[in-house]
């Protein structure tokens, strides 16, 4: 039977056709032996464009079609839902990428005239041996997890359970809040970040479709869109959350003290502890590695004086397994190392702190009580100098990317600092400030204006200690002259990075990371809280530096988006699968080993392909030594006649 | 050194016992003083096994044709079997085990060490010998070969008529085995492994490429380095539709279509296709038996291919075939620390 192809050529306005003769390449094609119909035309994605689809198929009874376009990232859904209309079915329509394969990266027209040609004939190849196919249904598991419990976490929880979603909520710390709750102002408007975030913390502890589980972490996930498997690892809860009474007798009896994180080490805390007092969960926690009481030889102190009976230690880790739908992960991010900047003397004078260090000490809830005190002798410091882009923007040594916050933080940093010691003189470095967004140039020019900071453009050479003071070295390039400070306290507006243990998440849940370690979305553009899996979701600081309004709006994205997906009772799961040649097949199992998506099993001695986890993405074709297994509607025969064509 | 005998008294046990269907191993040969392979199905038979360094031949080829043939028939003897087995031999059993070929309850691996030398090159012991023929070839303890003309008898260095992967060799001792005869030698003062490609690689790429040619052009495609290779086990040869398996579930549409990635004329371009596609599926699983450079009619140096490819699998991966048989296959296996340098 003669295969009826016909093949439309995109000039993409003069995207391609700058590049590629297209006219030329959709005559040369017409005279090809089984295309009968073939035309160029300007922008084949309009609505004329497909309206022209449509037409061409049904006027000359095609059964394959080739647009000869851009990515079928972009538009292949978009030509097989036009065929679907011409009455033919989908997967029998393909595209040949012309634009990013060839267009786009090649100067000389001739050439890239004949490589068009190549190119689309290959796919006029393939198209004429595709097979019909129909999408496979799968149904959906209604029940979404959310990894982080920070604000982004909490956010995309809270938006899910409005939609009626049951959500599981796992945190790594024994407190949700993230970093946002460590915070003690948030800019433009300097509300309390514990009034306006412990509400929702509240919220998510009171809610009854959210099963909040801390200090987990997600072991493993199978499955795919719509049916994941999750297994949990929670560490032993020795404190019962339900037993204990928030008495605080333990700690007064708890011989150990370890720096306290939520104060970002500013303070001590006991081996058992409660991060603060609105902490959610809201129990005490006992740290396993400080603790001596595991051992009751050691220590017990706690278990004596709990009246609760609230403290165990014979608790074991658990691990749960659960079915959610869908994930989103907002794991947040961690600021850059201190001890990456040496030159600032950073982790090595005590008082040069990071960001997150001195909104513990502005903070009413922090180290100091909500007075701004040298930690290393708890006097008022009286002039402070703040250092922007402190490991960000700098490609050679540290990170090459803006971290896009410093800006505005550092500028509110400077306003607390002036709200607690009218009399101090801040002084912030900068290379630019970027403030845009709503309200924020008018915040950091009240800044500059209102409080007297002094605003120097230039970077800090070296920061050392002088008879008591901090000795800040710099340049100021607007004057080009060399500024000395002696500063009481330096401010180091470290760069955000992802947080430790997001490359381990990304490779639990199969998800792309980005040259700098975020998580990667699946668009730059139009698909920017989508993962590159398919139903996992990205929210937050883990996806790229970003401020609270951005991440509210991010994680209300990814919720709605969850919500849309899980909307539907079934799924449409691509058909395109990978497909065994039983009689080849000898049961090496190599596909079995080299599936990303564990959809192939041994079942007597051959390979079996479970159709709802194949995601044909040909790992197993590759290394079939025995060709024995071939994904549908790109078979090795397909290939070899796209190869042969390629190579004529 | 081995003693034939215990190997002898070990497999008339396994078939006494009912242990094994059959035991695989070497007898006496008629052409010559080579060895033969043979089957032995009955312990009065273990007397005639034989183990000298004339043994050439990877056995685990026949364990394979034993499981082709069992699952051609309609009443299957999944009964084990016995083999005996060299460093190389032992190799082969643990890839195909590893590719589930097999289960490992289904073979009795009676390791046998080639201790300090190997198996001997026919062509460089004729050479050695000056056209007189051998009667007899033992091992002469350490690292030499006794041989037996009729002039009388002589020992030889083994370095002088040991097969070049012998030389080569990373493993004389079995380390897959249910039984192990002779001892384990850690030091052998041969070759570096990987001298010969090493070599090879040295020379510039026009030079490869035109021995290569030559090489190629003279193939006959007579496919014996293909029906010599244990490894070499598919039902049909990707480069060979002529291999092409009917069976009852074969549609139409497969009949019609099936691929043909190369031509079966032996030209040198078709021919170099066939070689190097089989070089590549051997990748990570070549255990460097050399069976297929012994029975190359026209002499072509497959070795070096092959080896390349193992030199590869060893350098970048830290992986050896028939070694590593507990980590997943090579080409299916996928680790964070396996170099990337190709992405750029």
């Amino acid at each position: 039977m003669t295969r009826r192809t016909g093949v439309f050529v995109c000039h993409c306005g003069k995207n391609i056709a700058a590049t590629v003769n297209v006219k030329k390449v959709a005559q040369e094609l017409a005279k090809d032996e089984g295309v009968f119909f073939s035309e160029d035309y300007v922008y084949m994605c309009s609505d004329p464009g497909q309206g022209a689809v449509i037409d061409a198929i049904k006027k000359n009874n095609l059964d394959g079609m080739v647009i000869s376009c851009c990515s079928p990232n972009l538009h292949e859904k978009t030509f097989r839902d036009a065929s679907e209309l011409g009455g033919l079915n989908g997967f029998q329509c393909e595209i040949a990428n012309i634009r990013e394969q060839c267009a786009w990266v090649h100067k000389d027209i001739g050439k890239a005239t004949e490589k068009a040609l190549k190119i689309t004939r290959a796919a006029i190849k393939r198209v004429q041996r595709n097979q019909p196919l129909e999408p496979i249904g799968v149904p959906v598991t209604r029940r979404a997890l959310v990894v982080g419990g920070g604000i982004a976490g909490i956010q995309a929880a809270l938006d899910l359970t409005d939609a009626g979603l049951d959500v599981i909520l796992v945190e790594k710390q024994a407190t949700i809040g993230g970093n946002m709750i460590k915070l003690s102002e948030t800019f433009p408007t300097l509300d309390c970040s514990q009034c306006i975030l412990s509400p929702k913390m509240v919220a998510v502890s009171k809610n009854p479709k959210i099963r909040l589980m801390t200090q987990s972490e997600v072991e493993s996930v199978s499955g795919f869109v719509g049916n994941f498997r999750v297994r949990i690892k929670t560490k032993a809860q020795y404190v019962d959350p339900e037993q204990c009474k928030i008495c605080d007798d333990c700690t007064a009896v708890c011989p150990v003290a370890v720096p306290n994180q939520f104060d970002q080490g500013l303070t001590n805390r006991r081996a058992i502890y409660i991060p603060f007092a609105q902490a959610i969960p809201a129990s005490f926690n006992l740290d396993e590695e400080a603790c001596l009481g595991l051992n009751p030889v050691v220590c017990g102190k706690c278990e004596e004086v709990c009246e609760a009976g609230a403290i165990d230690y014979d608790r074991k880790p658990t691990v749960t397994e659960e079915d959610v739908g869908a994930i989103i992960v907002a794991t947040g991010f961690d600021l850059y190392g201190m001890d990456k900047l040496g030159e600032y003397g950073a982790g090595r004078y005590k008082d040069v702190l990071d960001g997150l260090q001195f909104e513990r000490l502005c903070s009413a809830s922090g180290a100091t009580g909500g007075h701004v005190l040298r930690p290393s002798d708890h006097r008022v410091p009286k002039e402070v100098v703040f250092i922007q882009c402190s490991g960000s923007r700098d490609p050679e040594n540290h990170c090459a990317y803006c971290s896009k916050i410093c800006c505005m933080y550092t500028a509110k940093h400077a306003t607390l600092y002036k709200h607690h010691v009218p009399d101090g003189q801040a002084y912030i470095f900068y290379i630019d400030i970027r403030s845009g967004g709503k309200g924020y140039e008018e915040f950091v020019q009240r800044t500059m204006e209102n409080d007297g900071v002094v605003y120097l453009r230039g970077r800090v050479s070296k920061v050392y200690q002088k008879d008591g003071k901090l000795r800040v070295l710099g340049v100021d390039t607007l004057t080009g002259t060399n500024v000395e400070i002696d500063a009481d306290m330096v401010v180091l507006a470290q760069a955000m990075q992802p947080s430790k243990g997001t490359a381990e998440i990304a490779k639990t849940l199969k998800i792309g990371r980005d040259k700098d370690g975020f998580l990667a979305e699946a668009h730059p553009k139009l698909k920017p809280v989508e993962s590159v899996t398919a139903g996992i979701y990205l929210a937050g600081a883990a996806q790229g530096p970003k401020d609270i309004p951005e991440t509210v709006s991010q994680a209300s994205a990814a919720a709605g988006k969850v919500i849309a997906l899980l909307s539907k009772a079934e799924l449409a799961h691509s058909p395109a699968v990978a497909r065994v040649r039983e009689p080849w097949c000898t049961g090496c199992e190599m596909c079995v080993d080299a599936c990303p998506f564990e959809a192939i099993e041994l079942v007597a001695g051959k390979a079996r392909v479970n159709e709802v986890l194949c995601e044909g993405c040909g790992s197993c074709s590759g290394v079939c030594v025995r060709s024995a297994i071939d994904v549908k509607n790109v078979t090795q025969l397909q290939i070899h006649e796209m190869i042969s064509a390629i190579l004529a | 050194m081995v003693n034939p005998k215990e190997i002898r008294d070990y497999a008339a046990g396994l078939l006494e016992q009912g242990r094994v269907k059959s035991v695989i191993g070497y007898r006496r040969g008629t052409a010559g003083c080579f060895a033969e392979p043979c089957t032995l199905t009955e312990p009065g038979e273990a007397g005639s096994l034989v183990w000298d360094p004339t043994c050439l031949n990877n056995l685990a080829l026949y364990l394979v044709k034993d499981r082709k043939q069992q699952a051609a028939s309609r009443t299957p003897d999944r009964r084990p079997i016995g083999i005996v087995a060299k460093g190389c031999d032992s190799r082969a059993v643990a890839v195909l085990l590893q590719e589930n070929y097999f289960k490992r309850e289904e073979v009795v691996v009676i390791g046998v060490s080639c201790e300090g030398t190997g198996v001997v090159d026919p062509r460089k012991l004729k050479n050695s010998l000056k056209g007189r023929s051998a009667l007899k070839v033992e091992f002469g303890g350490g690292e030499s070969i006794r041989i037996t003309t009729r002039a009388g008898e002589s020992e030889l260095p083994a370095r002088e008529v040991l097969a070049d992967r012998c030389l080569e060799c990373r493993e004389a001792t079995p380390k897959l085995h249910d039984v192990l005869f002779g001892e384990s030698l850690a030091e052998r003062g041969y070759d570096a492994p990987f001298r010969a490609v090493k070599a090879a690689e040295a020379t510039s790429g026009e030079a490869r490429w035109a021995t290569w040619q030559h090489h190629f052009d003279r193939c006959l495609r007579c496919f014996a380095c293909r029906s010599v290779c244990p490894l070499c086990y598919c039902p049909e040869c990707v480069v060979d539709s002529t291999s092409f398996v009917i069976t009852p579930q074969t549609s139409a549409e497969e009949k019609a279509n099936r691929i043909r990635w190369c031509e079966r004329s032996a030209n040198t371009a078709e021919s170099a296709l066939y070689h190097l596609t089989r070089a590549i599926h051997l990748a990570g699983r070549c255990v460097d038996c050399g069976e297929c450079e012994r029975v190359c009619p026209v002499n072509i140096p497959l070795r070096l291919l092959n080896t390349k490819l193992e030199m590869e699998a060893f350098e970048q991966f830290d992986y050896q075939a028939g070694r590593d048989y507990d980590r997943p296959a090579l080409i299916s296996s996928f680790r964070d620390e396996d170099p990337n340098s190709f992405i750029r």
